[in-house]
């Protein structure tokens, strides 16, 4: 426990004294929020930007979480895990000192993404559902982070995993219900979307920002989680460079 | 006792053999590995430190079998990879304390201290590493392989792309760990630094040991001296007692010999008995080098540059 702290501090640390990167990554879901949500028009709703909010607050988990499998290619490239690998404590608590760092960051920034949605109009819940909606987000920043970074582990280099991410964390994210009700949705895409985690997390968002507090989405979110957890615990514990 | 003991280790990248069957046994030593490039020496050293699983035989660290109980491996050692892996935007400090206390050791901040005192980095532990020079950054990876007192320290490649001072002075420390009761394991292709510094050195060829024992026994097995002629004429055959001719260059003949002094005048006899005028004449002593071309021969020897299975060997290593 005390040594995936120590990974925590690591990566916050150095993402901290990045300076302009703590910035950037804030750039595309406020992008998401303000050129689409604010413009595009739409037939179904008149306050789009309130509709899609959900939806790019866990995009930008989604995102977050999947840039993030980046600091583990890092840290096979550039030589730490040879370090870290053979050191007596845990080599799990690589893998959940980065899953920290990854969701502690990107509810850090969705939280901006709030702040920003909030200016744009987006009516804030109540205390209950705020607490679920951040809820909600780091159980799916876990499931995602713990993908990412077993996946990196897998990985040989950036482009490699460049590829895999954009792969996955586009489509994953069009393929959801974060960018229109299901029932706009043409048949074929409604059965994907319903089948797709990013849609679980937005539509549980999505009903706190209605004001209904709905469990159920974080129950399936979170053992989708701990499924993945224990897949990359174990990939971990036998790791070889 | 012996703390460091390999039986038949051996193993595969696909269908390249890059270590084969090598039996080891190293004691409290400074025990270098020496090869050429893709010799298989990091691979042992990654095996040797739980980081890589043997395709065949097996290994003991400190008693323990490294894949059975790779925990208790790793507990007893400390292992500096060849690249160097520093955070540079945390201080030099910062950077040793993750590695106390991912350690586990009590008073990681005391234990910091020391090591970065130790190591003659204490007045610049608090800037950030990226201001670290080469050398500087060497003894820091140093610092955080020495705050546990491992028994066992792994280096690979310790001195690469150092200049000489800077190597000179991981070397004093590497010594300085010795006396104090630790063993140390090392790989290097400087063989004069080997020569001096290792207490026994092991070389390794294509993954296969070609020769091992102290830097002076592997001396004195190919002849104490190496002399060098350079002459003009077609030189014939030679025959001299305790004389081996190693090489014909052009016009230069290199000899080994047992006793320099003694080979010098029979070769210079024997020269001009064959009627060949002498440029120059010159006798040292053997190295580790002459050693090495020895039993590994020159690169042009080497079967034909395999460039996907050289790749491979990088890529893994």
């Amino acid at each position: 426990m005390k040594s995936v702290y120590e990974y925590f501090l690591r990566d916050l640390k150095k993402w901290l004294r990045g300076r302009v990167f703590v910035l950037t990554a804030l750039i595309m879901p406020a992008a998401w929020l303000v050129f689409v949500g604010m413009a595009l028009p739409t037939r179904f709703t008149d306050n789009y930007v309130g509709f899609i909010t959900p939806g790019i607050l866990v995009m930008t988990m989604l995102f977050s979480s999947f840039q993030g499998g980046s600091l583990m290619i890092f840290d096979k490239v550039l030589g730490f895990m040879n370090k870290f690998l053979a050191l007596p404590s845990p080599r799990e608590s690589i893998l959940f000192g980065k899953i920290a760092f990854i969701t502690f960051r990107g509810l850090l920034q969705a939280t901006v993404i709030l702040a920003l949605a909030v200016l744009l109009g987006v009516r804030l819940p109540g205390i209950a559902e705020l607490v679920f909606i951040y809820l909600t987000l780091g159980v799916f920043g876990v499931l995602g982070a713990a993908t990412a970074t077993t996946i990196a582990l897998k990985v040989d280099d950036h482009d490699g995993y460049a590829a895999v991410n954009s792969m996955i964390s586009m489509p994953l994210f069009f393929a959801s219900s974060a960018l229109m009700p299901y029932r706009d949705m043409p048949e074929w895409l409604r059965v994907l979307a319903s089948m797709n985690p990013v849609s679980f997390a937005t539509d549980t968002v999505r009903s706190m920002f209605s004001g209904t507090i709905e469990i159920g989405g974080i129950a399936v979110l979170a053992v989708l989680g701990l499924i993945v957890l224990g897949v990359s615990t174990y990939m971990f514990r036998q790791a070889t460079v | 006792m012996s703390v460091i003991v390999t039986e038949n280790l051996t193993r595969y990248y696909k269908d390249l053999c890059a270590v084969d069957h090598v039996d080891l046994e190293v004691g409290r030593e400074i025990f270098g590995l020496l090869g050429p490039n893709g010799a298989g020496k990091s691979t042992i050293v990654k095996m040797l430190t739980t980081l890589l699983r043997p395709s065949d035989g097996r290994a003991c660290v400190c008693g323990h079998d490294v894949v059975k109980d790779a925990v208790r491996v790793r507990e007893s050692i400390s292992y500096v990879p060849q690249e160097m892996a520093l955070d540079i935007k945390l201080t030099g400090r910062e950077n040793v304390v993750l590695f106390a206390r991912l350690y586990g050791v009590p008073n990681a901040r005391d234990r910091t201290d020391e090591a970065l005192g130790l190591l003659g980095l204490a007045d610049r532990a608090d800037e950030l590493v990226r201001g670290y020079s080469g050398g500087m950054r060497r003894r820091l990876e140093l610092a955080q392989a020495l705050v546990h007192e491992p028994r066992v320290l792994f280096l690979d490649e310790p001195t690469l792309g150092l200049d000489v001072a800077a190597r000179e002075k991981i070397w004093e420390h590497v010594h300085a760990l010795k006396e104090k009761g630790m063993t140390i394991f090392m790989t290097t292709h400087y063989m004069d630094e080997a020569d001096r510094y290792c207490d026994r050195v092991a070389i390794i060829d294509r993954g296969k040991i070609s020769a091992i024992g102290t830097p002076q026994g592997l001396k004195g097995e190919i002849g104490r001296s190496v002399v060098t002629a350079s002459v003009s004429g077609e030189p014939g055959a030679f025959s001299l007692e305790g004389v081996r001719l190693l090489k014909v260059d052009d016009h230069e003949l290199v000899f080994m010999a047992g006793d320099g002094a003694d080979a010098l005048a029979a070769i210079s006899q024997e020269l001009k008995r064959q009627g060949l005028e002498i440029h120059s004449l010159s006798v040292r002593e053997t190295s580790l080098d002459d050693v090495f071309l020895q039993k590994v021969g020159t690169p042009e020897d080497r079967s034909a540059f395999d460039g996907s299975k050289y790749r491979l060997m990088l890529r893994r290593r």
